[in-house]
């Protein structure tokens, strides 16, 4: 009789200190989760301070440095400290918006410095102009270099705590952004915009390299239906059902290469998939297509598959197209073409064009690199010969095949190389040496497996 | 005193079975979903051995302790293993007794340096941010990340624009960590070889739930399916 009274209460007193402990334990967790994650903050912060006051110190000190060596030396400094910086930069928890300008402005302080290393190497000291752009460089960095020792005082005193700036959502951003962190920085993204000179260099971040327009896409403008005939006709009028425009946006000429773009339903629709198009809108040119369909049962070689890919580039009118590596998944192959102009390869001006080995059907084309890259180039004479060349190699390097290349450089520069394809300790390699100067300028390692190559 | 007696026993009986199922995720998850990719024979050492050991002591053909060192007893077990299950009796891990064991073998020529690892986090984001989307989106999903890569105002990185704080809600909200399936894939890999439906786009937003003001101001592109894009 006394026990059946104390059964129900005495079960639930337990389950009562059950979720107690277990409330304790999750908020313990919770705390300490909390607390590594502002740790982790606070050490990034402190390291990205030491990286842009680096950068700061660095900076005055290449204005003042007379040699060549001290010069490169710091450089190459200010080079991994922006790099560095940034890094830290865009991994704190601080919203996109309010960091971009500084992202931007530390990716580009140590890719300018990276293309002043090269011209130095190449014989160009600094000029005055490079020095003024260095001079307005150091004065940024230092302004946000007191920035972030202010902040770093009120993080001493206690006013700022990470977490406050936790990331989640923009409602929680927007929120954060009245903290301290955001307003120190907004500060100096407001400076950088009215303050900052624009950086004309060669180097993969710089502003003209990005704003770069396409070369290849010839005069005509092309209305909507006549683009719709050129996407049709290229897809085989046969197979489209239906074919609808995307939406453009109202700053549609903000595009690389302004386009219409189209989805093609096609006949079979039991069996196939949409088809995507897009056609420029300046030329009327087939920029890329893509035919998700899934391929089931491979019935043709590499070689089969190749025959196709070089037909269909004839016959839509690209010639001198050379194939040159290719990548084998999902049941397709794609080849890599790059067109060839008296015996020189421009890499620059490549097509892809992927084929299903089930029927030999072309799945898949890209020719965005070719149309902004691709105009009647006045290719220059090599100053040295092939052997003049094969002495700059290193002696031991197992030479299999030599040709002529133009190659990229920084960006937008195209500089005519001897291409030595050939085998070291095991491996295998491209060494590229400049004709004309008879610089060895890059180097390339060949990774074979069994599904392509690569080539990094 | 009876009560305290059933008292004491249930909270012990709970605690215990709480403890137990703790341990028992934490063991099974260290020897789960394993893989090796080199072939083990007498004298090699590491942890894909203990992978080895682990699986023949838990089937009986081992004994002795699990600590990553192939030697004699290892070498015994596996033949033991080896002619049990109609293998070629070497006392060597190979492909095929690795398959048996129930581990992935993965040959060397396919190690070393590949992109799969990245077209592989790329279709992780690419899956949870635009699943539902027609392919050609998520291609350009694909493509703003790498868009991003390399611009200056982004990190330099794919794997730094995926996990740059608050950028992707699917980061944030842990979709990312959903396996994906064979057209994000598909899509990723598409993006890194150069398909760019995007035009060049940094930033995509689905009007529907973008919260943000500012991603208005940005110059609209195309419209693909739910997103917007646009620089």
């Amino acid at each position: 009789m006394k026990d059946k009274r104390w059964f129900l209460p005495g079960i639930l007193g337990l389950a009562f200190i059950v979720v107690l402990v277990w409330g304790f334990v999750q908020y313990d967790t919770k705390n300490d989760y909390k607390k590594m994650l502002n740790n982790e903050y606070q050490r990034l912060f402190y390291d990205m301070k030491d990286n842009v006051e680096n950068v700061q110190v660095n900076l005055s000190k290449v204005l003042l440095a007379e040699s060549k060596d001290l010069n490169i030396l710091l450089l190459s400094q200010i080079w991994q400290h922006a790099l560095t910086a940034q890094e830290k930069l865009s991994q704190m928890p601080v919203s996109h918006k309010d960091l971009s300008k500084t992202e931007k402005f530390l990716n580009q302080a140590a890719d300018y410095c990276y293309s002043l290393i090269q011209a130095y190497l190449d014989g160009k000291p600094i000029t005055s102009k490079q020095r003024h752009a260095l001079f307005a460089l150091q004065d940024n960095a230092s302004y946000l270099s007191k920035e972030l020792s202010d902040l770093h005082n009120k993080i001493m005193k206690g006013n700022l705590n990470f977490n406050l700036v936790r990331r989640r959502e923009d409602r929680e951003l927007d929120r954060a952004n009245e903290n301290i962190m955001n307003a120190r920085l907004t500060k100096f993204e407001e400076k950088i915009t009215n303050n900052y000179p624009e950086l004309i260099y060669d180097g993969p971040f710089s502003d003209q390299v990005l704003n770069v327009k396409p070369r290849g896409l010839g005069g005509n403008i092309v209305d909507v239906n006549e683009a719709k005939e050129i996407a049709k006709k290229f897809v085989g009028i046969k197979k489209v059902r239906k074919i609808t425009k995307f939406e453009e946006g109202k700053k549609s000429n903000a595009a690389n290469i302004e386009a219409y773009t189209f989805s093609i339903s096609p006949e079979n629709m039991s069996k196939e998939r949409a088809i995507y198009i897009s056609v420029s809108k300046k030329g009327g040119k087939i920029i890329w297509m893509m035919n998700p369909r899934p391929v089931d049962r491979k019935k043709l070689s590499i070689n089969d598959a190749l025959e196709y890919a070089k037909r269909f580039l004839e016959k839509k009118g690209y010639k001198g197209m050379e194939p040159n590596y290719l990548l084998k998944f999902d049941g397709v192959v794609l080849f890599n073409f790059a067109y060839k102009d008296d015996n020189v390869t421009i890499y620059a001006d490549n097509i892809k064009v992927k084929v299903a080995l089930d029927n030999g059907e072309i799945v898949g084309f890209d020719a965005a690199a070719y149309l902004k890259s691709h105009y009647d180039r006045d290719l220059p004479k090599p100053k040295l010969t092939e052997e003049e060349a094969r002495d700059r190699v290193k002696l031991d390097f197992d030479i299999e095949n030599v040709r002529l290349a133009l190659i990229p450089k920084n960006g937008i520069k195209e500089i005519l190389c001897y291409e030595f394809k050939g085998k070291y300790k095991g491996s295998n390699f491209i060494v590229y040496i400049n004709a004309e100067t008879g610089k060895e300028e890059k180097i390339l390692k060949v990774i074979k497996d069994e599904n392509g190559i690569l080539m990094i | 005193m009876k009560k305290l007696v059933l008292l004491v026993s249930v909270f012990t009986l709970i605690f215990f079975s709480i403890y137990t199922s703790y341990i028992n995720t934490n063991t099974t998850a260290a020897y789960k979903d394993y893989s090796i990719n080199r072939v083990l024979y007498w004298g090699s050492r590491g942890d894909d051995v203990k992978q080895v050991q682990y699986r023949l002591l838990k089937w009986g053909y081992y004994t002795g302790r699990v600590d990553g060192i192939y030697g004699a007893g290892t070498y015994r077990a596996v033949r033991r293993f080896q002619r049990k299950n109609g293998l070629k009796i070497d006392g060597v891990v190979g492909p095929e007794t690795a398959a048996a064991l129930g581990l992935n073998f993965k040959s060397a020529a396919s190690r070393g340096v590949t992109r799969d690892d990245n077209v592989y986090l790329l279709a992780r984001a690419v899956h949870g941010e635009a699943r539902g989307e027609p392919y050609i989106g998520k291609v350009a999903v694909a493509a703003v990340i790498l868009n991003r890569v390399e611009h200056p105002s982004f990190p330099n990185t794919i794997a730094s624009v995926i996990y740059q704080p608050g950028a992707f809600t699917a980061v944030s909200d842990g979709q990312i960590n959903l396996t994906p399936d064979k057209d994000s894939i598909r899509a990723a890999r598409d993006a890194i070889n150069g398909w760019d439906p995007s035009y060049g786009s940094l930033y995509y937003w689905n009007p529907a739930t973008a919260t943000s003001r500012w991603i208005w101001s940005r110059k609209v592109i195309v419209k693909i399916g739910k997103h917007w894009f646009g620089k």
